[in-house]
């Protein structure tokens, strides 16, 4: 369902974000544009400030300096749960499934913005919420096809095993239908069938379902053949941006990647 | 052999969503409820009063406990407080000529303003301290009744309640007060058994198991929370008026203090947090166990033993603690998981692969 934005206003914009813990400044002034039907990329070495940036857009740490806004709309400072209502959906760096509830549920519970949860409703299950929890299941077992879970639906989402798990999480971000997509090392931990899968469904998402994505992404192949556009982060400072080929050839890269794994030889060495 | 998923098949969300999806299960649970109606004729009068009466009005109340504390993962120290609330709003309105059904609206909706207010006050902590803010509401409701005349009627007082009357026809004796609470009781048990198949219980669950994932779903954590604090606190409001009514026939504040409040915490800890069918076996157990041995004690006074009046009041709560302290370490998931066991086993019965 492609979806036109309202207004040329790029899907997510966000200008000179700063922000710190104590005396550490994880974001120093970082400016990220993505545009409508974009799949972006954030990339940079480990502890770089990455999914700060996604919990300051997502309003879990709101920024000290900067702005945020959503096709336009400014949604600085908003609580997390209302900026899911102008449109954003994300997945988490380490798995943040609902343990005890099965596939189905916690996909079901990405569509608790679409649907009127009450108690009466819930009391009146028979008059009331049945129509509504079927007209949703509908919208949730496209994705369940879309995203190939059928034969898990029923599990207990703990039981399932990892590389699914983050499947169900981006199955559950989708079900929101947002219009913009952030995924947190969507392929963290998956071998390479399991990432060339992950890879199609982004792709697909933004090609049928219209969304912009941001993608935060340590494999490099990956990045380089799914994003339009990369911005490269480094101490919480934007060290390059632009097509990934290019950025990812820009001698600060590699100079930061190489310092890190330098840096990391280093470590291993005396350990 | 009666336990079989196999040739099950659904045409619809709904069919496959509905409560009891073995037919042997659906069949257990139209004989249970036949035989819930038509109790007063089988049963003795003494029986019906003293145990199966107490046992639906207590499963009410640990119900909306269980909502509370299995639903929304919040502990509540001072769930009989909300009770005596309950009780006591629907004993003056009624008392002021309020028809009963409108008395029991009152106990609900005085229960759940109040509740919602001390769970506001406990929303920013989790834990431990919300455990200690939820005994500051029992200590606070003990002491607002017993030193508000106008509420307890006096130090020491015992208020009765007026016969109730449903539609201005009076309902008097255990039978009717039976038929009541049994009413209520199905109500309530519908709502719980409905949370696992709508919005509004999956919403709960998640703010209980990852309330940062729940945000980023667009569900409130704030709301919720107070949403389940409202429900869970109007239900006991409900039962505990239901109780003074139907059960004791009056009202005193001994009725609803701490220890009230720890066999409640007790019923759904020992039954199952999360499980309506825990509920009802929890709110047995915790009735029944104190009745065996009070039994055993006089028994083994009676055979000489030095057993003190003092150390016989006081072993319930001993049992009680040991009874949670016991289903934490050894089944921390209750009855309920014993039960869900036993079907699972039937499931695969001959065979012995049951999963989790
Ligand atoms: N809640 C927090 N409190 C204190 N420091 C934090 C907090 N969150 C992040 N940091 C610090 O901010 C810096 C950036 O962390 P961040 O998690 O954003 O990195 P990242 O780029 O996502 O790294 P990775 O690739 O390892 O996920 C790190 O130095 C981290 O220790
Ligand atoms: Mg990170």
């Amino acid at each position: 369902m492609p979806r036109l934005a309202p207004t040329d206003a790029p899907a997510l914009a966000c200008r000179g974000i700063e922000r710190s813990f104590g005396g550490l400044k994880a974001l120093k002034g970082v400016d990220l544009e993505v545009r409508p039907g974009e799949i972006f990329g954030l990339v940079g070495p480990n502890g770089s400030g990455k999914t700060t940036m996604v919990n300051v857009i997502t309003g879990f740490y709101p920024p000290n300096a900067g702005r945020v806004a959503l096709f336009g709309d400014d949604i600085t400072g908003l609580a997390p749960h209302a900026i899911t209502r102008r449109g954003i959906a994300r997945t988490f760096q380490n798995l943040a499934l609902f343990k005890g509830m099965s596939v189905l549920d916690n996909i079901l519970v990405g569509r608790h913005i679409h649907m009127h949860p009450s108690v009466l409703g819930t009391l009146f299950y028979w008059v009331a919420a049945v129509r509504e929890e079927t007209a949703h299941r509908t919208v949730v077992e496209e994705i369940i096809e879309f995203m190939q879970l059928q034969e898990i639906r029923h599990e207990p989402v703990e039981v399932v095993p990892l590389g699914l798990q983050k499947r169900v999480e981006l199955a559950r971000a989708l079900a929101a239908e947002p219009r913009v997509l952030i995924l947190d090392e969507p392929m963290a931990g998956m071998n390479q069938e399991e990432k060339e899968y992950i890879a199609r469904f982004i792709l697909d998402a933004r090609d049928e379902r219209g969304v912009s994505v941001l993608v935060i992404e340590h494999h490099m192949d990956v990045v380089m053949a799914i994003c339009d556009r990369v911005l490269v982060l480094n101490y919480g400072e934007t060290i390059a941006a632009g097509p990934p080929a290019e950025a990812m050839a820009s001698p600060k890269v590699i100079e930061a990647y190489l310092g890190h794994s330098a840096a990391r030889r280093q470590l291993r060495a005396v350990s | 052999m009666f336990y079989r998923q196999a040739g099950i098949r659904y045409t619809s969300y709904p069919a496959e969503r509905q409560l009891w999806p073995l037919g042997i299960e659906r069949v257990l649970m139209g004989l249970i409820l036949a035989l819930a109606l038509i109790a007063p004729a089988l049963l003795s009068p003494l029986l019906l009063s003293s145990y199966l009466l107490p046992w639906v009005i207590w499963s009410i109340a640990a119900l909306g406990l269980n909502l509370l504390m299995g639903g929304a993962g919040q502990i509540h120290l001072g769930y009989a407080a909300v009770m005596a609330i309950g009780a006591y709003s629907a004993t003056h309105a009624a008392r002021a000529g309020l028809p009963f059904e409108l008395s029991l609206l009152v106990a609900g909706l005085a229960s759940a303003v109040i509740g919602v207010i001390f769970g506001a006050a406990a929303l920013r902590i989790r834990g431990l301290y919300l455990a200690i803010a939820t005994l500051a509401m029992q200590y606070i409701v003990d002491f607002a009744i017993g030193h508000i005349p106008a509420i307890s009627g006096g130090t020491q007082a015992t208020v009765a309640t007026p016969t109730p009357r449903i539609l201005g026809i009076p309902v008097e004796g255990p039978v009717g007060g039976y038929y009541i609470a049994l009413v209520v009781c199905i109500v309530v048990t519908l709502f719980m058994l409905n949370l696992r198949r709508t919005s509004f219980g999956r919403a709960l669950a998640a703010i209980r198991e990852k309330d940062y994932a729940a945000e980023i779903l667009g569900i409130s954590a704030f709301r919720y929370k107070l949403m389940a604090f409202w429900t869970s606190s109007f239900i006991g409001g409900v039962a505990g008026a239901i109780l003074v009514f139907c059960y004791y026939r009056s009202v005193s504040p001994e009725q609803f203090h701490l220890e009230t409040s720890v066999q409640l915490v007790a019923m759904v800890i020992v039954g199952g947090l999360g499980s309506v069918l825990g509920t009802f076996l929890g709110a047995a157990l915790i009735l029944l166990a104190p009745l065996a041995l009070s039994a055993l004690v006089a028994s083994l006074a009676s055979s000489g033993l030095p057993i003190g009046s003092d150390l016989r009041a006081h072993l319930p709560l001993v049992l009680y603690g040991a009874l949670i302290v016991g289903f934490l370490i050894a089944e921390p998931l209750g009855l309920a998981k014993l039960y869900d066991n036993a079907r699972k086993y039937l499931l695969v019965w001959p065979f012995r692969h049951a999963r989790s």
